[in-house]
């Protein structure tokens, strides 16, 4: 009988914890987690915007844990592991003996060296549940809320507060909103429906200072043209970091992320590492499948983790839904086709044959072959007459043992 | 029985008609009962009337995803055009009936030949006030003055419309500019409208329905009967046998198809000929038959005083016409218009059955095609006599005969008409209305048009007719309704104890069935016209009558313009099944809301009988109740 | 399990299917193809027909596939491969309508609702006792279920 511990009980090591058991029905699984509940930072904003408990936004489902026959130690933090005794360390003096070991900590909201910032306690992160209740609290205070960076988390974070009545204003340092993800159309877009939900947007602007009151709270944030934007908290989206002290303080080799191989081993004997902790990528799926294939070399099967496509997202806010696929900053060399009507907008970046980007604002329905297209690089070049109404029939093909499909090229 | 038959056998429809419903089970062949299952998939995009084959870029169909088809045209403009253009189709049939009967009018006149209702002529005389020399020329008169309103442009009024339908309904149809210029240029016109991006104005299509509507039910059905009855005779009640049980095998039996019934008065009375019969004798035997199946059938039965020598009788409606040919007895099909169904071919081909087409309308494949010319009628006719005996000997003893000789019944009432009917009641309407006033009859219901199977052979029709008698209404039927209704025995004397205590009662009285039997579909015209003079004599406009209609299990292009018909006319108009519109929710309001403002008409659709049958109730127990009685 | 095995080459693209599965799927309560709404979004069909470009069709029907790309990216838990059945469920209570599905089906089936608040896929009609509707309303039987 082995002992698996896995730490986080995020999308990486929940994914990990059902493999797991799926391969090994009678072997020992431990989850220890900061949080006292599983839930999906996908949907805090649900959370935060009171459409759902704390169990609504619970991704592993009813009573996970008692389930799969898995241990869940909660509100724990293990802040060290003995490699040598192959044990974690947590609590006071807490430790949990293992064979094998998943690190999937995840990654912590990143607060940039502006004064006041990393001082002040009404400024809060929105990666996890903890970080929700504070905001919610705060909001029983004041309705004026600042937030930095305008990336899919900012965004969630604003619209949940605008809809329950909250004043926004939103700092990007970019000259567009979600820059990552879109153009300066679909940007534009965004940009209109939150201001039409009362959402007031700084671009191009960074926060360069703060005034605080006699406890340290920021009362004005100073903005980087001296202006003074007055408000009740903050809330950080500016980036996040992968959360490595864990493993530095363990001896496990980190620079940015923790060190994982093909296998997402780490350095350090029978401990794996998954999910944005490894730095790999910042998205859900990727952290789920990695979780997965941790758990599966963790388990015996030989599997190498393919590298991860981490250009991808869909966004859905107050009913205006993007999806985005590939890199649609990379554009030279390459052609850039877009397709416009009052309802929709489109945009394909395609070099040497190959689709390198997509977007789309509108109905999003059924255009998940373009990830894969990008993805696998697959060819479109004598189809760009077409290139945005692509289906899947122009590779189709069936698999005859099973009736899946398969992709065909034509 | 071998493989193949046993499993065509299990696969029929169901009937409302039990015995005819196991006939048709072990019949070796295939037959439209058959072929139901087959066709049970619909398409449902052509079921709700929202596939569009108007051009090159279609098929175009309607989905939310794809809300218009490629012209821009909505579900809205493509069900409005498909309704228009079958009922203008529709329109177009009946147009040619009554064209083609007040010829075979006019060529009676011109060629003195018999008639056979001077009565009927001094009639129809009176109403278009004509006069003639003699009673020949009076034909001449009549039918040219029938003729001249067909063949108006569309834009000229026809002169006879104000003269044939009722005051008040006339006042109503100029108020809503719905009066019909010259009949067949309305169908020529709303065809054109219907056409690849013309019209795409629902409204005005819907409206255009009614235009068509007053032309087909005026001259096509009203029209057609009183110039039918002037050449052949008019309807007398009387008792006569239904069902395949008419078929007698000793004789040369002549199935007959259609609706032109007038195109057979040559032949028919030419059969009963010395020379003929005793061609027919030497060839073995007694002599020839005309066997009744469709419309056609229909209207000879309702004659039937008149032909009691050479008429069998009426086997049935369209849709046991395969069964009634597979009994191997009947030697010839001889068809003129529709409801001759592709479906008999094969039948005819394998029993050997010679098929002669008088029209060209409704030429068969298998078909010879003897076009009837008045001038010809004698040199062809007989050379269809002969053709026919031909067919007789070689087919008689080589082809395996299976009577169903127990089919039907020997006493369906038959013969009823405006005239009969109202003869037979001293008259005068008056006893009717006040057996209505007194409660004694609740109201009228007149189950119409034609039959279908596709949800089952006559299975509504009998349900809802029985329903309706069982609550004291008191049932009309025209067309391939009555064929199905007759065979099943609601149209016999004995039916009486299946309707209510009141109108049990009445019958029983008068000794008629709750069911009357008016005949053809084209007599759905006489039907209506028993509407107008029971209103006439109330006082009252017709869509205030106690009166309801049902085409519940209408089947053809024909059926829906005979229902604008009733709709102008402002009676509430029961189906079965939607007429190819619920895709438009604009056009299914207008039929089934919004009609009630323009005519005082509506559209009821229900595929259930007993629920249909309740809802028919609650009207016109709605209008008694207007009427204070 | 059991899957819906398409044979392209009988399909004539009558989308009989289509219709088949909005009438199966249809919330206002009414029943039977003569009343359906055709031009109503929320009625949308969860199978496709598509031209195959070449005079055929390419019937896209969710395969409920054994190593479900929409399941993997759900972040919900909306979205579950059933180990019983093997078709993958959908909990449109759970969904948080973020259509990381609807990006990462390789074969582009799922769809989001017209109010943006749910996506739609093929459910295999588990409320009909008789099985997927689209699959008894095929007239060429272009689509048969089969134990995979």
């Amino acid at each position: 009988m082995e002992r698996f511990v896995i730490i986080g009980a995020g999308a990486a090591g929940i994914s990990a914890a059902r493999v797991l058991r799926d391969f090994r029905p009678n072997d020992v699984i431990t989850v220890i987690s900061t949080d006292e509940t599983v839930h999906s930072r996908c949907m805090l904003h649900k959370f935060l915007g009171h459409e759902r408990d704390a169990q609504g936004i619970n991704f592993a489902g009813v009573k996970f844990f008692e389930k799969n026959d898995i241990i869940h130690i909660a509100c724990q933090t293990v802040h060290k592991i003995d490699t040598a005794e192959k044990k974690v360390l947590f609590g006071e003096d807490y430790s949990a003996p293992y064979d094998k070991l998943l690190i999937a900590t995840g990654a912590g909201f990143f607060i940039p060296p502006i004064p006041h910032f990393r001082e002040a306690p009404n400024v809060f992160g929105f990666r996890d549940l903890s970080d929700a209740l504070k905001i919610d609290e705060a909001f029983a205070k004041g309705k004026r809320v600042f937030i930095v960076g305008s990336g899919l988390v900012g965004l969630d974070a604003a619209s949940a507060l605008c809809q329950r009545g909250a004043e926004v204003t939103i700092a990007e340092m970019a000259p567009r909103v979600m820059p990552l993800q879109t153009d300066d159309y679909a940007a534009g877009v965004y940009q209109r429906a939150f201001e039409d939900h009362g959402c007031k947007f700084l671009l191009g602007i960074g926060a360069s200072d703060a005034v605080v009151d006699g406890e340290g709270n920021i009362t004005e944030v100073i903005l980087s043209n001296g202006e003074h934007v007055p408000c009740d908290f903050i809330i950080m989206a500016a980036g996040v970091r992968p959360r490595i002290q864990l493993a530095l303080d363990s001896g496990i080799a980190a620079e940015r992320a923790i060190t994982v191989d093909d296998h997402l081993r780490t350095s350090a004997p029978d401990v794996y590492a998954a999910g944005d902790c490894t730095g790999l990528s910042g998205v859900w799926p990727d952290a789920m499948d990695q979780g997965k294939a941790a758990a599966r070399n963790m388990a015996g099967v030989d599997e190498v983790y393919p590298k991860p496509y981490p250009f991808k997202n869909t966004s859905n806010f107050f009913g205006v839904t993007m999806l985005s696929v590939g890199r649609l900053d990379l554009t030279e060399g390459a052609d850039i086709l877009v397709h416009k009507t009052p309802t929709e907008y489109k945009k394909a970046i395609v070099k040497d044959g190959k689709l390198t980007g997509y977007l789309s604002l509108g109905d999003i329905s059924n255009l998940g072959l373009y990830l894969h297209l990008i993805r696998d690089s697959i060819d479109v070049s004598g189809k760009l007459d077409k290139i945005f109404r692509l289906t899947f029939a122009d590779f189709y093909g069936i698999n005859e043992r099973n009736g899946e499909f398969a992709y065909r090229a034509k | 029985m071998n493989s193949c038959t046993d499993c065509l056998s299990r696969n029929t429809c169901q009937s409302a008609d039990k015995p005819m419903e196991n006939y048709i089970r072990q019949l070796p062949r295939e037959t439209a009962h058959h072929r139901v299952a087959g066709q049970s998939t619909k398409c449902g995009f052509g079921l709700q009337g929202v596939c569009c084959r108007l051009c090159a870029n279609g098929p175009c169909r309607v989905t939310p995803d794809a809300p218009r088809g490629i012209c821009g045209a909505s579900a809205d403009t493509i069900v409005a055009r498909n309704f228009l253009r079958a009922v203008a189709a529709g329109s177009g049939c009946y147009i040619h009936i009554v064209e083609n009967t007040a010829r075979q009018l006019k060529n009676t006149g011109l060629h003195k030949d018999k008639i056979r209702s001077e009565q009927a002529l001094n009639r129809l005389a009176g109403i278009f006030g004509v006069t003639g020399s003699d009673k020949y020329d009076l034909c001449v008169k009549v039918a040219d003055t029938v003729l001249s309103d067909l063949y108006r442009p569309e834009y000229e009024p026809m002169e006879l419309v104000e003269k044939l339908a009722y005051a008040p309904r006339v006042k109503r149809w100029k108020e809503l500019g719905i009066l019909p210029g010259g009949a067949k240029g309305e169908v020529f016109n709303n065809i054109v409208k219907t056409s690849t991006n013309l019209s795409s104005d629902p409204v005005e299509m819907m409206v255009s329905c009614l235009r068509l509507g007053i032309s087909t039910g005026l001259y096509g059905l009203q029209l057609t009967n009183l110039l039918n009855d002037v050449v052949l005779g008019d309807p007398v009640i009387r008792s006569a046998p239904v069902g395949m049980n008419v078929i007698d095998p000793d004789y040369i039996n002549i199935l007959i198809t259609g609706h032109q019934h007038s195109l057979f008065t040559y032949i028919q009375d030419r059969l009963l000929d010395k020379d003929v019969v005793a061609k027919a004798q030497a060839a073995g035997a007694k002599g020839f038959k005309l066997v009744g199946c469709t419309c056609v059938g229909q209207d000879l039965q309702l004659r039937g005083e008149h032909y009691t020598e050479i008429f069998d009788g009426h086997a049935g409606n369209n849709y046991i016409s395969e069964a009634v040919l597979s009994c191997g007895a009947i030697d010839a099909v001889l068809s003129e218009f529709n409801c001759t169904l592709p479906g008999i071919e094969p039948i005819c081909d394998e029993l050997k059955i010679k098929q002669i087409c008088l029209d060209v309308v409704a030429k068969k494949a298998n078909a010879e095609y003897i076009p009837f010319h008045y001038e010809t009628r004698q040199a062809d006719g007989d050379r269809i006599i002969d053709e026919i005996i031909a067919a007789y000997k070689e087919r008689r003893g080589n082809v395996p005969m299976n009577l169903f000789t127990d089919h039907g019944n020997k006493n369906t009432l038959t013969g009823v008409s405006e005239g009969s009917l109202k003869s037979f009641l001293g008259g005068s309407w008056k006893p009717l209305i006040d057996l209505i006033a007194a409660g004694k009859i609740k109201g009228l219901a007149g189950v119409v048009g034609c039959s279908s199977v596709a949800y089952g052979h006559d299975t509504l029709t009998a349900a809802l007719t029985k329903e309706l008698i069982a609550k004291d209404i008191l049932v009309l039927t025209a067309g391939c309704s009555s064929g199905g209704l007759e065979n099943i025995g609601l149209m016999t004397p004995e039916a009486a104890e299946l309707a209510g205590p009141n109108l049990k009662a009445v019958c029983k009285e008068l000794g008629i069935p709750p069911v009357l039997n008016f005949g053809p579909c084209l007599a759905i015209g006489r039907l209506e016209i028993v509407a107008t003079e029971i209103a006439e004599a109330m006082g009252v406009d017709l869509p205030q009558l106690p009166l309801v209609l049902s085409a519940a299990q209408w089947l053809e292009e024909q059926a829906l313009a005979d229902g604008a018909f009733a709709l102008a006319l402002g009676l509430p108009l029961h189906l079965g099944v939607p007429p190819f519109i619920t895709g438009s929710k604009l056009v299914t309001k207008i039929l089934t809301e919004d009609m009630v403002e323009l005519t005082g008409g509506r559209v009821i659709i229900d595929p259930d009988g007993a629920s249909a049958a309740n809802t028919l109730e609650a009207i016109i127990e709605e209008k008694r109740k207007a009427l204070n009685i | 399990m059991k899957r819906i095995f398409i044979d392209p080459a009988k399909c004539d693209g009558c989308k009989s299917c289509t219709l088949a599965c909005m009438e199966s799927h249809r919330q206002d309560g009414g029943h039977g193809l003569y009343t359906l709404d055709l031009t109503d979004p929320a009625n949308q069909s969860r199978n496709r027909i598509l031209s195959d470009g070449q005079g055929g069709y390419s019937p896209i029907f969710c395969r409920h596939c054994d190593d479900p790309d929409c399941v993997r990216t759900c972040m919900s838990g909306a979205l579950v491969k059933n180990e019983a059945t093997g078709l993958v469920d959908y909990d449109a209570e759970k969904c948080a309508a973020c259509f990381m599905c609807v990006m990462a089906c390789r074969y582009g089936v799922p769809a989001v609702s017209p109010d943006r608040k749910r996506m739609v896929k093929c459910d295999f009609c588990q409320h009909l006792e008789e099985g997927p509707a689209c699959v008894r309303a095929c007239p060429k039987k272009a689509i048969e279920v089969r134990e995979v």
